[in-house]
């Protein structure tokens, strides 16, 4: 083995110092909580038998409205400000064979695009995992919206406000440590919650075990979620919408854009000066005439 | 001062055009923000669109208007009190768009003092925006300060009193004045103005650039491209409608005026080209990357095709250009109002086609997209575009905003 290539030089450890420093200041607030004992939810389309038992346990908890036969099985049904989960029959584009009830909901990713955004700091990523909205300070602009890789915040139109799944950060601290609505709700155990270590344990157990478990949302997509699905497929194959592997809107991707705009500006301005000094002499011209 | 039949025609019309926007708010108010019927996926619509065009308008006339009393472009100042008019009654008439579009813009007002997120362009946008008002504002003062004072004291009763509160009489005998009346006090302030407003201007490219989830948004190219935009935007704003004013007023335009509008045609032509290359790298760069091609195709073949080709591009860049060049050499002023006007279209046209287009893609599916403004949007646009011009036409009837030399 080569341990020279291995050796860090001095230089380049000041250059990897600085930019760890970089990165600790200009990148997410929430990226050291991020990193303590947090919780997560699993679900695996593979067992989920779409009786829709989750959404409608989701609605009671959450004094949501229900639409009528919106909670018969096998209805499509869109995530709005009334169904923050919702359950849908997907079928496997390469396989029309394979059909999975695919349950849907905030993922809640760890670095959360949406809180990035939005102006007022009304979305928060509690320690313990869920991202909330506070529905008493959204100032209703979306920016939620167009942010989330997944769309999932939604527009409330009576109450003006985004709403979404909270992770039921009501139920779990107060309540005796209490499953989220959805979870404790689903008669199958298609829906798990725990730590979220043990969480991503257990999903790799199923995809080890199970035949049809072959592929973890959530593990990369938008730098990681705290919402894990087991999929028999690809999320590509299913319809589902595909999030980039990585971290969106990292804070140091927007220094980017901003700078770039303010090199663009100061450019426009230096134009205008320039503008102003070549055409001197005709205004010089243009006063002597005029005298 | 003369009452011309016309001037009531115009007023009145106008009026009745804002009180649509008004009933539109009314009715959000009353019953919920559902009578928009916005769809559910294309959440930022005409409204959005609508604002970006008013404040890419502000920031261009600022920036056309500091040429004159930031950069010290002498023929520049003819048109600064226009251009600063206009600058301040766009933005304004944005901020209400933009307003009636938030669920609750009360809270915006407090939670954006109260907990400012410094990582989100939109509160930059806010918070810089406020300056720009502020100091665009003041601006306008100091350039009318003198003018207003002049008509206090030629008019009587109630005129009076307003002119005279407009003017701040009161600092006429204090230390004051001689400050306000210095150059260079309106040089700090016009530098303030078009320091904020391209700072706001680049947030607000930067709130579309920094959605990473929206590819047609993503990346530094739309802050850059506002900004010039903004430029042409400003040139043909105040072309198009100084030249109006002068033509229905029926006024000869100043000889000075006359010769600077052939050469801020120029100028728009020489941006419009740019702004050509701009598009042309948007497309070519849009086409080899491959998360932005889908969204690019809806421009070039897709649903957005029409607008594009026929008002982006023909009626918006490339037909104005050789019409502003003809005008010049001709000497033809409608050639010019035509072209300007045909800018206006193409830019606003743009604006829409930006916001709605990048929302398209990629979360609806299966044969996009059936968007089309409700009519109760284009109640509120309508109303409010009228309410812009009622201001605009009442502020040239008792405001001095004419081409006339500042002392």
């Amino acid at each position: 083995m080569n341990n020279a290539a291995k050796k860090i030089g001095r230089r380049h450890f000041l250059k990897l110092l600085a930019g760890a420093y970089g990165y600790a200041t200009l990148g997410s607030p929430g990226f050291v909580s991020a990193q303590t004992q947090r919780y997560g939810k699993l679900a695996d389309t593979t067992r989920c038998i779409g009786c829709k038992r989750c959404m409608s346990a989701c609605k009671r908890w959450n004094k949501l409205e229900v639409e009528r036969n919106e909670l018969v099985s096998d209805r499509e049904t869109d995530l709005s400000s009334q169904n923050w989960v919702v359950v849908n029959l997907r079928a496997d584009a390469k396989n029309l064979t394979q059909r999975i009830y695919e349950h849907w909901a905030c993922q809640h990713c760890i670095q959360p695009a949406c809180a990035g955004v939005c102006p007022v700091k009304a979305i928060t990523k509690l320690p313990m995992g869920n991202v909330v909205i506070n529905e008493k300070k959204c100032i209703g602009c979306r920016y939620c919206y167009q942010a989330c890789p997944y769309k999932v915040p939604r527009f409330d139109f009576e109450k003006r406000i985004t709403r979404k799944c909270h992770l039921c950060y009501d139920r779990i601290p107060l309540l005796n440590y209490m499953k989220p609505a959805c979870v404790e709700a689903c008669p199958v155990e298609a829906l798990s919650f725990g730590y979220k270590h043990e969480i991503i344990l257990e999903a790799k157990k199923r995809i080890y075990k199970e035949r049809n478990a072959r592929y973890i949302l959530g593990l990369k997509e938008a730098g990681g979620t705290d919402m894990l699905t087991i999929l028999p497929t690809q999320p590509e194959n299913l319809g589902l919408i595909v999030a980039p592997q990585k971290m969106i809107n990292h804070n140091l991707d927007k220094l980017r854009i901003t700078g770039a705009g303010f090199m663009g500006a100061s450019a426009l301005a230096g134009l205008m000066y320039t503008y102003a000094t070549l055409t001197q002499g005709k205004e010089k011209k243009n006063r002597d005439s005029s005298d | 001062m003369e009452r011309s039949p016309a001037f009531y025609v115009w007023v009145s019309i106008l009026v009745a055009v804002a009180g649509l926007a008004l009933y539109a708010i009314l009715m959000s108010l009353i019953y919920s923000l559902e009578v928009f019927e916005f769809s559910i996926h294309v959440i930022w619509v005409t409204m959005v669109s609508n604002y970006v065009f008013l404040v890419v308008s502000s920031t261009g006339l600022c920036i056309v208007t500091s040429l004159g009393h930031v950069f010290g472009m002498e023929r520049y100042e003819l048109i600064g009190r226009r251009g600063v008019f206009l600058a301040l009654i766009t933005i304004i008439f944005g901020m209400i768009s933009i307003g009636a579009h938030l669920g609750h813009p009360e809270r915006a007002m407090i939670f954006n003092l109260l907990t400012p997120n410094f990582y989100s362009a939109m509160w930059w946008m806010g918070a810089l925006y406020t300056l720009y008002i502020v100091f665009i504002g003041i601006e306008y003062w100091l350039l009318a300060r003198n003018d207003l004072n002049e008509r206090s004291e030629q008019v009587e009763g109630l005129g009076k009193t307003i002119y005279g509160l407009l003017a701040i009489k009161k600092l006429d005998n204090s230390r004051l004045n001689a400050v306000l009346k210095d150059h260079k006090l309106l040089q700090f302030v016009g530098a303030a103005a078009l320091i904020s407003g391209l700072s706001a201007h680049n947030t607000l490219g930067a709130l579309f650039g920094h959605i990473e989830a929206r590819p047609l948004w993503h990346g530094s190219y739309y802050p850059i491209y506002f900004l010039l935009s903004a430029s042409f935007c400003g040139y043909a704003w105040l072309l198009a409608v100084s030249i109006a004013t002068y033509k229905i007023k029926k006024e000869n335009i100043p000889e000075d005026y006359r010769s600077l509008i052939f050469e801020m045609a120029q100028v728009l032509a020489l941006l419009l080209s740019a702004g050509l290359l701009f598009t042309a790298y948007k497309l070519g760069f849009g086409l080899f990357t491959p998360e932005k091609v889908k969204p690019i195709m809806l421009f070039l073949k897709g649903p957005f095709s029409q607008a594009f080709w026929l008002f982006e591009i023909a009626i918006g860049t490339i037909l104005p250009i050789p019409i502003l060049l003809w005008a010049t050499k001709q000497k033809n002023i409608i050639g010019v109002l035509i072209a300007s006007v045909m800018v206006l279209v193409g830019v606003y046209v743009m604006r829409y086609d930006f916001v709605v287009a990048a929302q398209v893609y990629p979360v609806i599916k299966n044969g996009l997209p059936s968007y089309l403004p409700t009519f109760m949007e284009v109640i509120f646009i309508g109303g409010v575009l009228g309410a812009l011009f009622l201001t605009y036409v009442l502020g040239d009837k008792f405001l001095p905003l004419k081409e006339e030399r500042h002392h």
